[in-house]
């Protein structure tokens, strides 16, 4: 469980506020969507959460994070890191080791988790992330895709509750970007990991994210069910967010009584709905 | 894999030994460059070079290994030629630069050596993933592990720094800037400004690495901390025992 109440931060030598006033709360076994524009201070959230803001990245720290109970002051980001994970988007900075099985291990050696345990993990990891025939492959051979995938393990290893995802697929193409969400639905729903994830890809977040938050210019501007955000087209569109046409039209066709129900997010499922409502009016 | 320093996947004899055998043998594979001046014991080393390199990874390797240290050697060579002056000449250069026999036979000693002394650490990094050279470090050499971690994560960056290289290049040769002259100078009046991007997006990524390093517990690291165990066999016995005779022949003076 992730709560923020009043966060606000501003880098050490920065103009104005990366985060204002943030209160945010992330149950236990949710699957969390982050969007916004670039600079809006998604990343500076994430940190917040994995408590790099204040530890790594200083500044003018206000309000409170406490994340499973801790408040991120008074824990080491690495005591943190028990219970948050971290992915970011920078593939290849966030490799430690040049062979897959190593770059498992190396938070695994670091945490000091019992040598009898630590065969399982790495294969339990390799496995639900669906990488287990890369084990003794260098990193460096591997595709972008199977490298985040690999980055991802080697963080579902350590069995945090919360894994926090900086854009994880910014450097893949759309295929491999819907296997690392798959991979993340998977995670979130068989072992109950929560997962916060910022991305810009907003057709993949409506499909697979269970709330959503809008970030613009430091500020939380909407949060909720993705479909309670996804009707607040104006306010979507003033944080820069492009949310699909078809969602656009089923809110103006609710806004005129012609419609309920879910907001399509593809033309196919566009297409039943506009079915649907000439047909209620053919009668 | 383009760049010739890194870690290449296989289960040969080599990739099989200790860490620590393979460190003793790539040290023990330069020391007959510093120990001998003969050019056929050094050119013999090379030759061994090579055969290792493609006993581990296939020829191919050894030889796009071999290329890259020839062009760059053929470099050094031609600059060591017309600098050194002393000695029988066996030409005049047009302008008046006279090629010497010493010069000739210096600078393939030094050009040798060069190739000698740099192939064996080529070698051992295309055999040993970085992690088993810094566990190796740790445990067995009783380096603290910050320092092991700061020598291992620099060889894994200079292929990184090298893809970002080709990268901004590419990224300029869209705007239509030309890399490809035969201008020698020309060329690395386009690359220096280049510098520039390059320091700070190598800045960028190892703020990453050093975040994402800090995330996974490497605070908390201590001496006993590896989970990898790697034991001693035959094969390293032999191999030890082959770079004895190595270092013992080249120190002999058995060869002029
Ligand atoms: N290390 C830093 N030092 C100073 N300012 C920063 C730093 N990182 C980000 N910022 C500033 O904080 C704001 C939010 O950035 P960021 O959280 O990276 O946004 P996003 O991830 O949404 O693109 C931006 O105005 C950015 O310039
Ligand atoms: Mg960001």
């Amino acid at each position: 469980m992730i709560k923020t109440a009043g966060l606000c931060f501003r880098y050490a030598g920065g103009g104005r506020n990366a985060l204002s006033d943030i209160d945010l709360e992330i149950n236990d076994g949710d699957f969390f969507g982050i969007i916004g524009s670039s600079g809006a201070g998604k990343s500076t959230l994430t940190y917040a959460l994995n408590g790099l803001v204040p530890h790594h990245f200083r500044g003018d720290f206000a309000g409170e994070v406490t994340v499973n109970g801790l408040d991120t002051r008074r824990s080491a980001p690495e005591a943190l890191a028990r219970h948050v994970g971290s992915v970011f988007q920078d593939i290849d900075s966030q490799m430690l080791a040049s062979v897959v099985e190593d770059e498992i291990l190396f938070g695994l050696e670091n945490f000091a988790i019992p040598r009898e345990e630590i065969e399982r993990r790495v294969e339990d990891s390799l496995a639900s992330t669906g990488i287990s025939e890369l084990r003794r492959r260098s990193v460096s051979s591997l595709s972008g895709g199977q490298k985040q995938k690999v980055a991802i393990a080697a963080i579902v290893a350590l069995r945090p509750a919360i894994v926090v995802l900086d854009e994880p697929t910014g450097e893949l193409d759309p295929q491999s970007s819907r296997r690392v969400f798959e991979i993340l639905k998977d995670l979130n729903e068989d072992h109950g990991v929560t997962i916060v994830l910022v991305e810009q890809k907003i057709m993949l977040l409506c499909e697979f994210a269970k709330r959503l938050a809008v970030m613009g210019s430091g500020s939380l501007i909407l949060s909720g069910p993705v479909k309670d955000v996804l009707s607040h087209a104006e306010e979507l569109e003033e944080a820069g967010v492009n949310i699909p046409r078809v969602a656009a039209l089923a809110r103006r066709l609710e806004e005129r009584g012609l419609y309920q129900g879910d907001v399509p997010l593809d033309i196919g499922r566009a297409r039943i709905m506009i079915e649907g409502i000439l047909c209620d009016a053919s009668f | 894999m383009n760049g010739f320093l890194g870690y290449v996947n296989g289960s040969s004899p080599l990739h099989n030994l200790h860490p620590l055998t393979k460190m003793i043998m790539s040290v023990a594979l330069c020391a007959p460059c510093f120990l001998s001046g003969n050019h056929l014991l050094i050119l013999g080393i090379i030759a061994l070079n090579l055969c290792l390199f493609a006993s581990a990874g296939g020829a191919g390797r050894a030889i796009t290994t071999l290329l890259s240290f020839v062009k760059f050697s053929a470099v050094l060579f031609v600059l060591q030629v017309l600098f050194i002056r002393d000695g029988t000449p066996i030409f005049t250069l047009p302008p008046g630069i006279v090629v010497t026999r010493e010069g000739v036979m210096f600078s393939l000693l030094f050009v040798l050596r060069f190739m000698a002394s740099t192939m064996p650490l080529a070698l051992m990094l295309s055999v040993t993933p970085v992690g088993d050279i810094s566990n190796v470090l740790v445990r067995n050499l009783r380096i603290p592990y910050k320092y092991a971690f700061v020598i291992t994560t620099a060889v894994r960056f200079i292929p990184l720094f090298s893809e970002e290289m080709l990268g901004i290049m590419e990224a300029q040769t869209a705007r239509g800037v030309e890399f490809d002259t035969k201008n020698f100078i020309k060329k690395i009046r386009l690359l220096v400004p280049l510098c520039v991007p390059l320091l700070v997006s190598s800045v960028r990524k190892i703020e990453n690495s050093a975040i994402s390093a800090e995330l996974r517990g490497f605070n908390l690291r201590t001496r006993l901390s590896g989970y990898k165990q790697y034991s001693f066999g035959a094969n390293d016995v032999l191999v030890i025992a082959a770079c004895a005779a190595i270092i013992a022949f080249s120190a002999s003076g058995i060869l002029p």
